[in-house]
């Protein structure tokens, strides 16, 4: 084949062309499918919102894991003691028995006396301010910092703070600290199911976008099986350009997402301070390795499900 | 001497578009290693319709198609690919991917094929040069005019020197010339052993080659002996 058809062309001309070519095509890679065949920059917006609230529910799971964490470890590291009387005399000497009781157990670390105006702040937000104090006897309460050992078995506590002071009476936070624990797994479980839920539908998006894409691309398509294209090498080309997609979706999804994250969590601040019994919506450590899968996880669910399903639509084919 | 394989066998094979009627009846045929058809019949007649079967673009709907000893009936989808790989099809309508540069679109059954682009980057810049598009490698089909696009089919269609070549009506859009050298050049490559089914209705060129000729006439085909001249 030394002939040359056009007969136009030097050897010296032939050989810089293909050095030319030969120098861009080491950095090229043309794609087989054209880039807007695949569902383009309307998949790559969805990816990015599937990936925007995927990482949201990711962060509501770790938030409330880390939140309820921190709550359930300082109701099981105190306890309180209540002591009631019939007036403030009984109540103090109630509570001065208690004290020494408290002081004398092993495994209390620490045992602190509400002051009476302490205790009656702690009613205003039910009968206004000073109230309580006006028309109520208020109990003392003490709260007390224990050992995990001694938190395991309170029952003998219970029984020598009865016989120091009758009226007093032992609360170990248990009715409180289920209903925590509780409230938080549920909380979990559906932040769970919502980010499930969005990988489903990211797995249906890429499911309808590679039909449409194969549709547009059928001519495409046809001339690779005649050329010799499996359908792998056909499948394996579409997961390549829906990985790449789904990749740009998903970064766009995720920062969009910290960005949100960031917000909240400065209203948060700004507004209830650092010290709420909200949750904080920060997140640190190796927990914030696990939203940075979830982009990862986006792109590789909708790379594997386009992959699926071109293979399964052509074995329908001859 | 060495019994010819077949490269092509049709037994009473049959293709129907609808219920209806077949479009091609009681197709029996042989072809062997290193022959020369030519395939002609009037417009419509099913010389497409034909070489969509041998390409494997469709299935006889009855009878049996051998390629290369294969039984293309019972094969697996799966083995498909590897049969197609040994055919080169010049299209009627070029079928180039317009998304592709002319050098990419010759290049296509080398990549499919898994082959190194080191490997095949001075064949497809050869062949392309050979074809005249030397200067053009890297134009996209839709700015070539129906000439050069057809020539980038031929050279898509001879890349991975199949031991098949079909080609339908491949002088359609091109000037006497080229098409005489490209004729010639099927000749050349029959020679070294691929065998080649030319679809055409230019009884002229069938006259000047005087190869074989299978014509398709009321959806049979029927063999004729070497026409004409002869090359």
């Amino acid at each position: 084949m030394s002939e040359t058809v056009a007969g136009s062309e030097t050897p010296e001309r032939r050989s810089t062309v293909r050095a030319k070519r030969g120098l861009f095509s080491r950095w090229r890679r043309n794609p087989l499918l054209p880039e807007a065949g695949a569902g383009g920059a309307p998949l790559t917006a969805v990816i990015a919102v599937m990936s925007f609230l995927a990482v949201l529910a990711m962060a509501a799971v770790l938030i409330i894991h880390q939140s309820a964490g921190k709550w359930t470890a300082e109701l099981q590291s105190e306890i309180t003691v209540q002591i009631k009387g019939a007036d403030a005399a009984e109540i103090a000497a109630g509570a001065s028995a208690a004290i020494r009781v408290l002081n004398e157990t092993e495994g209390v670390e620490e045992a602190i006396l509400k002051s009476e105006e302490e205790s009656a702040a702690l009613l205003e937000p039910w009968l206004g301010k000073g109230n309580a104090q006006a028309f109520l006897t208020i109990p003392a309460l003490i709260d007390v910092k224990v050992t995990p050992a001694l938190r395991g078995d309170l029952a003998p506590l219970r029984e020598r703070l009865a016989v120091a002071a009758p009226g007093a009476s032992l609360d170990d936070h248990a009715t409180w600290h289920n209903r925590l624990a509780m409230a938080a797994q549920s909380g979990q479980a559906l932040a769970l199911f919502v980010f499930l839920l969005v990988m489903g539908a990211a797995c249906a998006v890429s499911m309808f976008a590679a039909r449409a894409g194969l549709a547009a691309n059928r001519e495409i398509i046809s001339v690779l099986h005649l050329v010799g294209a499996t359908d792998e090498f056909i499948a394996s080309e579409v997961q390549r350009r829906f990985f790449v997609l789904g990749f740009r979706g998903a970064i766009t999804g995720m920062l969009t997402a910290f960005a949100a994250l960031a917000g909240a969590a400065y209203l948060l601040e700004r507004g209830v301070g650092a010290d709420s019994f909200l949750p904080q919506f920060t997140i640190g450590g190796w927990s914030a390795l696990w939203l940075f899968t979830v982009p990862l996880a986006t792109c590789l669910v909708t790379a594997y499900t386009a992959r699926l399903t071109v293979l399964k639509t052509l074995r329908s084919q001859y | 001497m060495t019994a010819k394989q077949q490269i092509i066998r049709f037994e009473s094979a049959g293709l129907a578009y609808s219920e209806a009627e077949e479009t091609l009846s009681d197709i029996n045929f042989t072809l062997g290693e290193g022959e020369f058809r030519f395939l002609t019949g009037p417009s419509g007649a099913g010389k497409t319709s034909l070489l969509k079967m041998i390409y494997l673009a469709m299935k006889p709907t009855r009878g049996r198609l051998f390629l290369f000893g294969e039984d293309t009936s019972e094969a697996p989808r799966d083995a498909l690919p590897m049969l197609r790989r040994r055919i080169g099809v010049v299209f009627q309508e070029f079928r180039l991917l317009e998304h592709l540069t002319a050098f990419d679109n010759v290049a296509l059954p080398m990549k499919v094929a898994g082959v190194n682009v080191n490997q095949y980057r001075e064949d497809v810049s050869e062949l392309l040069n050979w074809v005249g598009l030397g200067e053009r490698m890297d134009a996209k089909p839709p700015t070539l005019s129906g000439g050069e696009q057809q020539r980038v089919a031929l050279a898509r269609a001879l890349v991975s020197k199949p031991d098949l070549i079909l080609a339908d009506e491949p002088t359609g859009n091109v000037d006497p010339a080229m098409s005489e050298r490209i004729m010639k050049l099927f000749v050349e490559l029959n020679k070294l052993g691929a065998a080649v089914v030319v679809a055409t209705h230019d009884l002229h060129l069938v006259q000047s080659l005087g190869k074989p000729v299978l014509r398709i006439a009321d959806g049979r085909v029927t063999r004729s002996p070497a026409a004409g001249g002869g090359a």
